[in-house]
């Protein structure tokens, strides 16, 4: 039986990091590509702290290397210098599998394009990381808390649909759902507006800001200055720079 | 996948013929005893044409064999030659047949003939055999007496129902009394009821047939018994020594004789059967291997396309913690569905042509249970095998480039 009774509004509290322990910290976060006989550093020695709770916003032009840092930041990618304390704990020196576990727990991701499975049902793309906590969860485990997080982005009449079937809106909330179904540390949003018509985008942003009310933290990035000032916190980015406004 | 079709079709028709050549020296096994050596004139190829070699193996020969070779306890001789036999007005062509005293018992443990109707396993005698009258007695056989013993058709064909018991029939221009009347016969082998009658028989001491109705000393057919089968090959070679010692056999420059008899074993005929059975196998073998590569390659194309066309997905199940064991499981399973899905055809085809496969190797197929899940094996190691390459890729890919890719 699952053990999970927590109703999903509850704020993240679970492997709660030290006191004052940030959940993301970077200190000189540096990477760079080679291309032929190019180095081209796309992110230069980023300083960036959030706390739990927080809702940042990455600001900056296409190039500017936000994608760059998020990546970084939902260890998709490995820094060339310096470190990336997630809750707490360095993650350079953690090996390929070892980060797709950490991700599958510890973080949820938004994309700009939704990026679900056509081919699973709204419930089985919002289970999908569960899935891959070999024997963690049970079928009918997968499917509660698939309902659950469905539930709380107002999708419960949606559970068994195809994303086909769904409305942009519809598939951002699903994605949403994928992204709150694990209990994450930190969600990573990647212009989670970017496809979607202003209505639409502002319901999603108000789905956002509820959830950081409830004590999510979010880190959002953004070319869209309207879309940025629902975050708590602004950075801007330019030429791998990372910058904080006041 | 058509590959994996064939070649899962052909591993069971292989099976199936290589299973199927052993049931049949099984078969034979039945014909020919453990302690049996046939023993015949040697037939080459001279001018073109296939006829008896050297000096004739006589009935003489066969008799002393009996008496100068300790490990023979028995010895059946036959001589075959088509004849007119004729009675009253009926005249029919017959292919008669000299034989020795036991050789109701040699037919009986050759399990070719049984009565018609005869009830699966119980044992035959010779008396089964007779249905009127009875058998030659061995004084009979020694002495050449002229007696005789009819088949069930030859009887009606010469007497039309009338008792030939008694009755005195000619053969050529010898005169022949019947002493018995065979039943009724049929082939235990049924597709042998097509191609010869075992009820058109005439059957007469194998003495009386060499000195009454052959010109010269004829070959004969000999069968002889060992009194130890563990011992066979040592009775062989002394048959050939005495053989060779009659017939005054030469060696060539080797060193080998140029024997003008042949002697057979039940294990001769194991190897016969066993070598033609190998290399039919063989064939289908390599066609079975070629044809799984071809199939392995192809669902090695198909699924490097699918990995493709999905490589967001696999960026989003890397992304969500997919590692890459879950990604490679994933591709592999897929490769293995459709290598399973075209061993199931090829099962069912490789069934289907079974028949085919045995006729084109003059021989019998037979299909074990335990093949079918080895074919199946195969074809589900194939979608393994190349499966594993396109899975590997698809696991090694970079979640930003996958995520990325349109």
């Amino acid at each position: 039986m699952s053990k999970y009774n927590a109703p999903a509004a509850v704020p993240v509290a679970r492997n709660k990091p030290a006191m004052n322990e940030p959940v993301i910290r970077t200190e000189k976060l540096t990477r760079a590509y080679s291309m032929g006989e190019n180095a081209i550093t796309a992110l230069r020695e980023a300083d960036l702290t959030v706390h739990a709770g927080e809702f940042v916003a990455l600001m900056g032009a296409s190039g500017s290397g936000k994608s760059t840092l998020l990546n970084l930041l939902g260890l998709l990618d490995h820094a060339t210098s310096g470190e990336y304390f997630l809750e707490g704990k360095p993650v350079s020196s953690l090996r390929r599998d070892e980060l797709a576990d950490l991700r599958g727990r510890r973080i949820g991701f938004i994309f700009q394009n939704f990026n679900l499975l056509a081919r699973l049902s709204a419930w089985e793309n919002v289970a999908l990381p569960l899935a891959y906590r070999q024997g963690e969860f049970k079928h009918q485990d997968q499917l509660d808390r698939a309902r659950e997080a469905l539930a709380r982005v107002r999708l419960e009449h949606r559970v068994e649909h195809n994303p086909m079937e769904l409305s942009g809106g519809e598939r951002q909330r699903v994605a949403i759902a994928r992204a709150l179904v694990t209990q994450p540390a930190v969600i990573l949003a990647d212009e989670p507006t970017g496809n979607l018509d202003s209505n639409t985008g502002v319901e999603i942003m108000r789905l956002l800001k509820e959830l950081n009310a409830e004590g999510r933290t979010i880190i959002m990035v953004t070319h869209d200055a309207s879309v940025a000032r629902n975050a708590s916190r602004l950075y801007h980015m330019r030429d791998g720079m990372l910058k904080e406004d006041e | 996948m058509l590959g994996v079709v064939i070649g899962v079709a052909s591993v069971i028709a292989m099976l199936a013929l290589g299973n199927g050549a052993r049931a049949a020296v099984d078969a034979t096994f039945a014909g020919l005893g453990a302690d049996q050596i046939q023993v015949g004139q040697r037939f080459t190829m001279q001018d073109g044409e296939f006829a008896p070699f050297g000096e004739n193996l006589t009935y003489e020969e066969g008799l002393e064999m009996l008496d100068a070779i300790p490990l023979v306890k028995r010895v059946e001789m036959s001589a075959s030659k088509t004849l007119k036999a004729r009675f009253g007005r009926a005249s029919i062509e017959i292919t008669a047949r000299g034989v020795t005293a036991d050789a109701l018992e040699g037919i009986i443990e050759s399990g070719d003939i049984q009565p018609v109707g005869w009830a699966g396993d119980a044992a035959i005698t010779a008396e089964d055999l007779i249905a009127d009258g009875r058998f030659f007695t061995t004084d009979e056989i020694l002495a050449g007496a002229p007696v005789c013993v009819l088949g069930y058709q030859t009887a009606f064909d010469l007497f039309s129902g009338d008792d030939p018991i008694g009755e005195t029939i000619w053969i050529e221009r010898t005169r022949c009394t019947v002493i018995g009347v065979a039943v009724e016969l049929e082939y235990t082998d049924v597709t042998r009821r097509y191609q010869s009658n075992p009820n058109e028989a005439l059957l007469m001491p194998i003495s009386t047939m060499i000195q009454e109705l052959y010109d010269e000393e004829p070959s004969v057919y000999t069968t002889a018994h060992v009194t130890d089968a563990g011992r066979i090959d040592e009775a062989k070679d002394q048959i050939a020594a005495y053989l060779r010692e009659k017939h005054q056999i030469e060696q060539d420059a080797d060193g080998n004789y140029l024997d003008d008899f042949d002697m057979t074993t039940r294990n001769d005929i194991l190897g016969q059967q066993q070598e033609a059975a190998r290399t039919f196998s063989l064939l289908l073998a390599a066609m079975a291997s070629v044809s799984l590569i071809v199939g392995g390659i192809g669902i090695m194309n198909v699924m490097l396309v699918s990995v493709t066309e999905r490589t967001r997905e696999i960026g989003v199940r890397q992304a969500v913690g997919a590692k890459q064991r879950d990604i490679v499981y994933q591709f592999l399973l897929e490769a293995v569905f459709i290598s399973a899905s075209g061993g199931l055809a090829g099962i069912v085809v490789g069934i289907l042509t079974i028949p085919l496969a045995a006729a084109l190797n003059q021989g019998t197929a037979l299909l074990l249970p335990g093949s079918i899940p080895l074919a199946f094996g195969v074809a589900l190691v194939t979608g393994v095998l190349f499966g594993l390459y396109p899975a590997l890729r698809a696991a090694r890919l970079d979640p930003i480039e996958a995520l990325r890719y349109e």
